[in-house]
């Protein structure tokens, strides 16, 4: 029976034949129209990169596949590398990568008249003087760029710029200094000769800094670099993806990808438990291979002759983790083959080659170039068990581990060291004996800085972009190789307010290591006051950095520091201006020091000599009265010692190729 | 209106109680899952858990969705039951297992996994969704066959 209807119950609704009525499918159509008017308008077409011509772009090739491919397997991994500095070694000039403030500034000090920048929408203008006039000064033309891409994203940002002439870029003679937040002039961050000029060549980074600021990098200038005028030649330059990607380490994954789409495949691989031949794992290869993987960018090297270098730039550096690198690569090692014809070679071509790379014993002294110290150091150049083999993954780690309780940016600022291995668990890892009594190794109190393996075996004796790094040639510390090489000690390294004498003596007494002959000024006079005053400039930036670490300020005081920062602050190099200013703002009360290190000269003078004349009046200054401290009994500054060690400063021009 | 048979009425209240309490557990996954999210537990959402996150993901939606599939077939049954009266076993039991295998799959295959790849868990997957869509099938054919002689509305009109 049907249910009848009740008069006060509402009308169905009507359906048409269609289903519905026309105006709500009338309002839909209108608002989907509105909706495509409006991303039509927004939409960005993105440029693709074989579009793009006036810089070197990203083309996947020889098998490499990007790291987008890697991403879908391996999210982890993907992730920790995003997160490291190894992926922002070369990025396109973006708003998200750009750093610096480009709107309407003005960088005082490049070469010629200051710089200007702007940024017109979302891209990054730079006006300034041609670097490649070589007609009058006074005549030099200003040029306008485009900058397209940036060197670096941790202490600095380097910009490059389109030169209009192919995929050819060149460098802008200034550099934005990221944690200080300013801009600077390229000639005042880089430690060389003042009032040298650093070069700025077209194509460079094309043909030299691509081979470590990219994932197979090929330079393809069609004829040798500055072989004839840049103009002339055609470049072409590609790489298989900007930065240190997931394939500069594993090689290239094309064929990875192919046979691990089989699901069969990677569950047996997983069950097993065993390596995948169709990848490099460097932590699987030995540990010579292993460390060369990292050794292909963090080392000096240079092709054995031309024709490994036309291969180069034609193909990309043909070094595949795995290989041996000295198969296609000299690494140079000037404390074994000083002698070698390569060496002899590099020096003819550039006599201060070795002095600015390396300590007079061959030990490195620049940064990024840890694999030349990891050679020359007894746990890897002496061991015989691969399992006891300093690798450079003793210490360090390219994936965070999940268990890494530390944010990925903190692992990465701190040179993506392995968790625990930031310590003495690093070495006690395999000089486990030591472990029981290490004050009685360290005669220094435990948990302090002296009980650090690091702060003893591999103290700050190497330079880089403003700052100093720990050797990574495992050594330990002598009299010796301060007398006799003029590289600092980790004793005095710390305590910077000693002989090194008295160093000599405790290693004596402690170690029976051998006493070497001293002069006068090294028995009385502080070591680290030696290298400040008589040192060439790499040494009076160790020194200047040490004054502001705060193990070296615990064990040696700050008081004194002052007049000798001080004086460092009118140091003609600019790199040790720089330190020296950064070093004194971590002593108290000099926190809000004002001094701009690329500033006028007289401003600097005015800075330094204010900050000695308040200095002497305050009482603080006259806190420690020791002649080793070149204050005399009355709290005085014994200025003819210091003119007199001045007078005998080593001026030699030190260009360090940081 | 045809009458429902003994069994068919066993078979309603089987899907219809599994569908009920399957849907409250994964349900209470689903509660478990988003406290996981609020107190931003590591292993659940860290980058490097995120297989476990797809997989326990995906057991939660599977698990909540075949429960409401019983609770269709469930009313299926009652409205049509000479529906499936041939197949009805073999559906039940496709059902039920493909409710097991396909959210429980997933659930282990997240609890220990292989980077991007999920645990042996996942193994099980492919066979409970072989039997859902065994299933599927044999109802889909069998709703092909109801005519306007089962059909309860054509009939209620009739009459």
């Amino acid at each position: 029976m049907m249910r009848q209807p009740r008069p006060t119950d509402p009308a169905p609704p009507r359906i048409t034949s269609a289903g519905v009525g026309t105006a709500p499918i009338l309002a839909i159509l209108l608002a989907s129209t509105a909706l495509g008017v409006a991303a039509f308008v927004s939409f960005e077409p993105i440029v693709p990169e074989r579009d793009i011509v006036m810089r070197p772009i990203q083309v996947e090739s020889d098998g490499y596949v990007s790291s987008r491919t890697c991403q879908a397997c391996h999210p982890s991994e993907y992730d920790t590398w995003y997160g490291s500095f190894h992926r922002t070694m070369t990025q396109i000039a973006t708003p998200d990568t750009v750093r610096a403030d480009f709107d309407g500034v003005r960088v005082e000090n490049t070469h010629g008249q200051p710089m200007r920048l702007e940024r017109i929408g979302d891209e990054f203008w730079a006006e300034f003087d041609d670097p490649g006039w070589e007609g009058p000064a006074a005549e030099r033309p200003r040029i306008t760029r485009q900058v397209v891409m940036i060197t670096g994203s941790h202490h600095q940002n380097i910009y490059w710029y389109a030169t209009g002439h192919d995929r050819g870029v060149n460098i802008l003679p200034g550099v934005y200094l990221i944690e200080e937040r300013r801009w600077a002039s390229r000639s005042a961050i880089v430690l060389h000769p003042p009032g040298q000029s650093l070069a700025m060549l077209n194509g460079h980074w094309n043909a030299i800094c691509i081979a470590c600021h990219t994932t197979l990098g090929k330079t393809a200038i069609d004829t040798p670099y500055r072989s004839e005028p840049f103009e002339q030649q055609t470049i072409n330059t590609t790489v298989a993806e900007f930065g240190i990607a997931c394939e500069s380490c594993h090689g290239p994954a094309e064929a990875h990808i192919e046979a691990n789409q089989s699901p069969v495949r990677r569950y047996g691989l997983h069950l097993a438990g065993t390596g995948d031949e169709t990848i490099v794992q460097p932590t699987r290869l030995d540990p010579q291979r292993a460390s060369q993987v990292c050794g292909q960018c963090h080392s000096v090297w240079e092709f054995y002759d031309g024709a490994g270098e036309r291969l180069a730039n034609a193909a990309g550096l043909p070094f595949r983790p795995g290989d041996d690198l000295r198969d296609t690569r000299f690494v140079a090692q000037p404390s074994v083959d000083q002698a070698s014809p390569e060496i002899t070679a590099l020096m003819q071509n550039d006599p201060e080659f070795v002095r600015g790379s390396f300590w007079p014993d061959g030990m490195i002294r620049v940064s990024g170039r840890e694999y030349n110290g990891l050679l020359d150091s007894p746990c890897f150049r002496d061991a015989t068990e691969p399992d006891r083999t300093l690798t450079c993954f003793s210490c360090h780690t390219m994936h965070k581990a999940p268990e890494d309780p530390r944010a990925i940016a903190e692992w990465a600022a701190t040179h993506q060291v392995t968790a625990d291995m930031n310590g003495n668990e690093a070495c006690l890892q395999c000089h486990e004996p030591l472990r029981a009594d290490l004050t009685a190794h360290t005669r220094h109190a435990a948990g302090s800085a002296g009980s650090s393996c690091y702060n003893c075996h591999m103290p700050y004796t190497s330079y880089g972009l403003l700052k100093t790094v720990r050797s990574h040639t495992i050594s330990s510390p002598t009299a010796a190789e301060t007398a006799e090489l003029g590289r600092p000690n980790a004793c005095n390294l710390c305590h910077l307010d000693k002989t090194l004498g008295w160093t000599a003596d405790r290693l004596s007494e402690w170690y029976g290591t051998p006493v070497p002959e001293l002069s006068d000024d090294r028995r009385t006079v502080a070591a680290s006051l030696l290298w400040m005053l008589k040192g060439d400039a790499g040494l009076r930036a160790l020194t200047a950095q040490s004054m502001g670490w705060t193990p070296a300020q615990e064990a040696s005081g700050t008081s004194w520091m002052t007049p000798h920062l001080g004086e460092a602050l009118g140091d003609v190099y600019a790199a040790v201006r720089f330190i020296a200013a950064r070093s004194l703002r971590s002593l108290p009360g000099y926190a809000n020091l004002e001094f701009d290190f690329d500033g006028p000269e007289p401003e600097r003078i005015d800075a330094a000599v204010g900050l000695l004349r308040e200095w002497r009046t305050a009482p603080s200054s006259r806190a420690r009265r020791e002649p080793e401290l070149l204050v005399d009994e009355n709290g005085e500054l014994r200025i003819d010692a210091m003119r007199r060690l001045f007078d005998e400063r080593d001026r030699r021009p030190l260009f360090l190729r940081e | 209106m045809a009458r429902a048979t003994h069994t068919t009425v066993d078979h309603a209240r089987r899907h219809l109680h599994f569908g009920w309490w399957s849907l409250l557990c994964f349900l209470i996954l689903g509660l478990v899952l988003e406290l996981l999210h609020a107190f931003k537990v590591g292993l659940y959402l860290d980058v490097s858990n995120a297989t476990r996150r797809l997989m326990w993901t995906l057991a939660h939606a599977h698990g909540a969705l075949l429960s409401l599939v019983h609770i269709l077939y469930a009313l299926c049954l009652r409205l049509f039951p000479s529906m499936t009266a041939r197949d009805q076993e073999p559906i039940s039991r496709c059902l039920l297992g493909a409710s097991v295998l396909l959210p429980g799959g997933f659930f282990a295959g997240g609890i220990r996994f292989y980077s991007g790849d999920p645990g042996l868990g996942i193994l099980v997957v492919p066979v409970g969704a072989a039997l859902l869509a065994i299933a599927v099938f044999l109802v889909a054919r069998a709703a092909a066959s109801v005519t306007a002689a089962t059909d309860p509305a054509d009939s209620s009109g009739k009459h």
